[in-house]
């Protein structure tokens, strides 16, 4: 971790007592948002005191509709800039960074719809979605290698899309679709998965297959998964925080979470 | 000219049936060897008069701008509207190398050595600026970079602050705009709105010369689509459909859409450069009229008719529409923005895919039904294009050029004409009842496949 330290202690101008305390949050986890406020014409659709995530973990944020889940990762992945606040990803400040540059960072997304190229085929969505440098002219003159394939065909067989490789993405079913942009993710290999409601619209099958595919990817895969569905959160058996109104309401396993009054009153009292 | 299935590491489920791929090998040698072979030797038989070879190699000039512009808008969605300055960018850097090796034809020595224009402007010295286009190289260099260059630095500007869509389009008309009125003044010492001309005759009276030209521009087409080939084929050109597609979500991959829309706008200006280079020696001259904002959106036309976001069909527009604007031109120039109208609502309602779109529709049908079924679908395109053909070769039989009706307001209508929209019309009507009695058959009678009209077997009818 010593190679976090010096862009950290250069640039800081907190006091020391509560340096430390800071520092030590940036340092040892993924994401990190402090005092992070984000507002829409005077309405505060989010006002996190602090939200933590560790290395390799699988976090499950739920909320009532307008809690702020959507933003949450839209200030994660650059796309809405905060109020207030900082934002670190990774050991460092992403606070002001623009979404492309997060997303070379190593912030993968997978939109609330699904979000693929149409007029593309399968395979050349997921070639896009190989990491490395994105550049014009590495585009030009880039060729397909075997290894590539290899770890595109991988992914595209477990999510049982190999059969439809050269078909345009447009064609595609709404679960197949949702799978692709997984898939796209996964082969992005990037550091933070950003997944926004993977089970919307999909049957109890597909479901079933997303949370398999989700708890594949758990402990080497860093992970925050927005989602509605109880089922689906159940299944995933992980951490999970409850937002409400933009602010961290709770915080602990899905029991936990689902006996504390205050969830209780945010889901059912109004 | 057409697209090959992309290659792949795997093989594509849907493989191009055989019947197809000879269909379009045929096509695509066919015209090779009619524009490479036949088209200079009717020339030099005497068939084919030399000012029409002149005009084919304008509209070939055409084409390459059209294929720049397919690569902008139809790969990247964005609709330029100022593709005519860059083209008018490589029109006169050649025209300034033309009309410094001619010299000003004036007896007193001092005048001799610069254009005449600038005599009349009170000009006894050559601009700075003008004189390194005295050097040939400089000139070609000159029209490859500056259209690319003027492109960069305006679309950097344009489109860093993330303008798309109809916004983007405004945009270029102003610069377009701006950019005429620029070229037209006197004070810009670039001939003003007479333009540049002047150049030595023999490019467009010799006949050496004319096949000369034409042969060059066609290599340069042919050296352009492969050029765009190349890139739309590449991963560049898949991240380019992505642009079109989703834009945001390619930020979110890690892509900066900005530079692969600057470069595909970079080189699309650059092919204008290129055809501009091209058409001022053969047209001998080039005035700002090449670069009002009617002249882009005419180019755009070309492309929207010949079909977006395939290269070839950028190609066919350009060429079928300009020879089809000069057969109106001569025989009835009041009508033509009214045909122009026409063809584009026409072709936008009927065949939202342009061209292509009724090539694709041929394709299909020869799959579907035969050989019969696909020539009767073909019937449209390939009239129109035998009748632009044989315009622009001045190869209508003279018995088609019989006047039918003669009216001082529109001009002397022709036999052509009726017979061309005869064609389309009879062929559209015979297709929809063949296919209302298909859909008729395989609705009550559980009919595998049609029996193809006049008893003629429907061969690869299960391809």
């Amino acid at each position: 971790m010593s190679e976090g330290l010096s862009p950290v202690s250069t640039e800081s101008t907190l006091a020391p007592a509560e340096f430390d305390a800071d520092l030590d949050a940036r340092l040892s986890h993924i994401v990190y948002l402090k005092d992070v406020t984000v507002s829409f014409d005077g309405f505060k659709a989010l006002d996190i005191k602090e939200f933590k995530l560790h290395y390799n973990e699988l976090r499950v944020v739920i909320g009532p509709n307008g809690a702020g889940k959507t933003t949450m990762c839209d200030v994660i992945s650059g796309k809405t800039r905060v109020a207030a606040g900082h934002v670190y990803f990774d050991k460092q400040d992403v606070t002001h960074e623009r979404d492309v540059n997060i997303a070379k960072l190593g912030v993968g997304r997978k939109f609330q719809t699904p979000t693929v190229f149409d007029s593309l085929t399968v395979y050349e969505n997921m070639e896009l979605a190989l990491p490395g440098k994105h550049g014009v002219f590495r585009s030009l003159f880039a060729r397909r290698t075997p290894d590539e394939r290899d770890r595109i065909m991988a992914v595209l067989k477990r999510v049982r899309l190999d059969s439809e490789v050269h078909r345009q993405a447009k064609y595609l079913s709404h679960g197949q679709r949702q799978w692709l942009e997984i898939s796209m993710l996964i082969v992005a290999e990037p550091k933070l998965l950003l997944v926004d409601e993977p089970a919307a619209g999909l049957t109890d099958f597909e479901t079933e297959l997303t949370a398999e595919l989700l708890l594949e990817l758990k402990g080497n895969h860093t992970i925050i998964v927005i989602e509605h569905d109880m089922e689906f959160v159940r299944k995933l058996n992980s951490r999970v925080t409850v937002l409400d109104n933009g602010k961290v309401l709770a915080d602990g396993t899905l029991d936990q979470v689902q006996a504390n009054a205050e969830v209780i009153e945010a889901y059912l009292g109004r | 000219m057409l697209e090959a299935v992309a290659p792949s590491p795997l093989a594509p489920a849907d493989a191009t049936p055989v019947n197809v791929k000879w269909l379009r090998i045929a096509m695509v040698s066919g015209l090779l060897v009619l524009f490479f072979i036949i088209n200079p030797l009717l020339t030099y038989a005497g068939v084919v008069p030399d000012y029409k070879l002149n005009f084919l190699g304008k509209y070939l000039c055409f084409a390459i701008v059209a294929l720049g512009i397919d690569l902008i808008w139809g790969y990247a969605g964005l609709l330029a509207l100022c593709q005519a300055v860059f083209f008018c960018i490589g029109g006169y850097v050649m025209a300034m190398h033309l009309s410094l090796l001619q010299g000003g034809g004036d007896v007193r020595p001092e005048y001799n050595n610069i254009p005449q224009f600038m005599f009349f402007n009170n000009l006894r010295e050559l601009p700075f600026f003008w004189k390194p286009f005295v050097s040939f190289a400089f000139t070609i260099v000159m029209g490859f970079a500056l259209p690319a260059l003027v492109a960069g630095f305006f679309g950097y500007f344009i489109l860093r602050s993330r303008v798309r869509g109809v916004y983007f389009s405004i945009i270029t008309q102003a610069v377009a705009w701006g950019a005429w009125l620029m070229v037209s003044r006197n004070e810009m010492l670039m001939g003003g709105t007479n333009g540049l001309t002047n150049f030595n005759k023999s490019f467009t009276t010799e006949r050496s010369w004319i096949v000369g030209l034409y042969l060059t521009t066609l290599v340069v087409l042919v050296g352009a689509y492969f050029l765009c080939r190349a890139i739309t084929q590449s991963r560049a050109g898949r991240v380019l459909l992505a642009v079109r597609d989703k834009e945001s979500r390619l930020y979110f991959a890690g892509y900066q859409p900005l530079s692969f829309k600057l470069f595909a706008f970079a080189v699309g200006a650059m092919l204008a450069g290129v055809g501009g280079m091209l058409y001022s020696p053969q047209v001998g001259i080039i005035t700002p009229q090449n670069m009002t904002v009617v002249a882009s959106i005419d180019m755009v036309i070309w492309v929207a008719l010949g079909g977006r976001g395939r290269l070839w069909g950028a190609i066919l527009g350009a060429l079928v529409v300009s020879c089809i604007y000069s057969a109106i031109t001569s025989d009835m120039p009041t009508t033509w923005p009214f045909v122009q109208g026409m063809m584009y609502i026409g072709v936008v309602l009927l065949f939202p895919e342009g061209f292509v779109g009724m090539w694709d529709k041929v394709e299909a049908r020869l799959q579907a039904h035969g050989w019969t079924r696909a020539g009767l679908t073909a019937v449209p395109l390939v009239s129109v294009s035998i009748f632009a053909l044989s315009q622009a070769l001045g190869l209508m039989p003279k018995a088609l050029e019989v006047v039918i009706i003669d009216s001082a307001s529109i001009g002397k209508i022709q036999v052509k004409y009726f017979i061309l929209v005869g064609l389309i019309v009879s062929a559209t009507i015979v297709l929809k009842f063949l296919s209302k009695r298909d859909a008729h058959r395989s609705g009550h009678i559980n009919q595998p496949a049609s029996p193809g009209i006049a008893g003629i077997s429907t061969e690869g009818a299960t391809q």
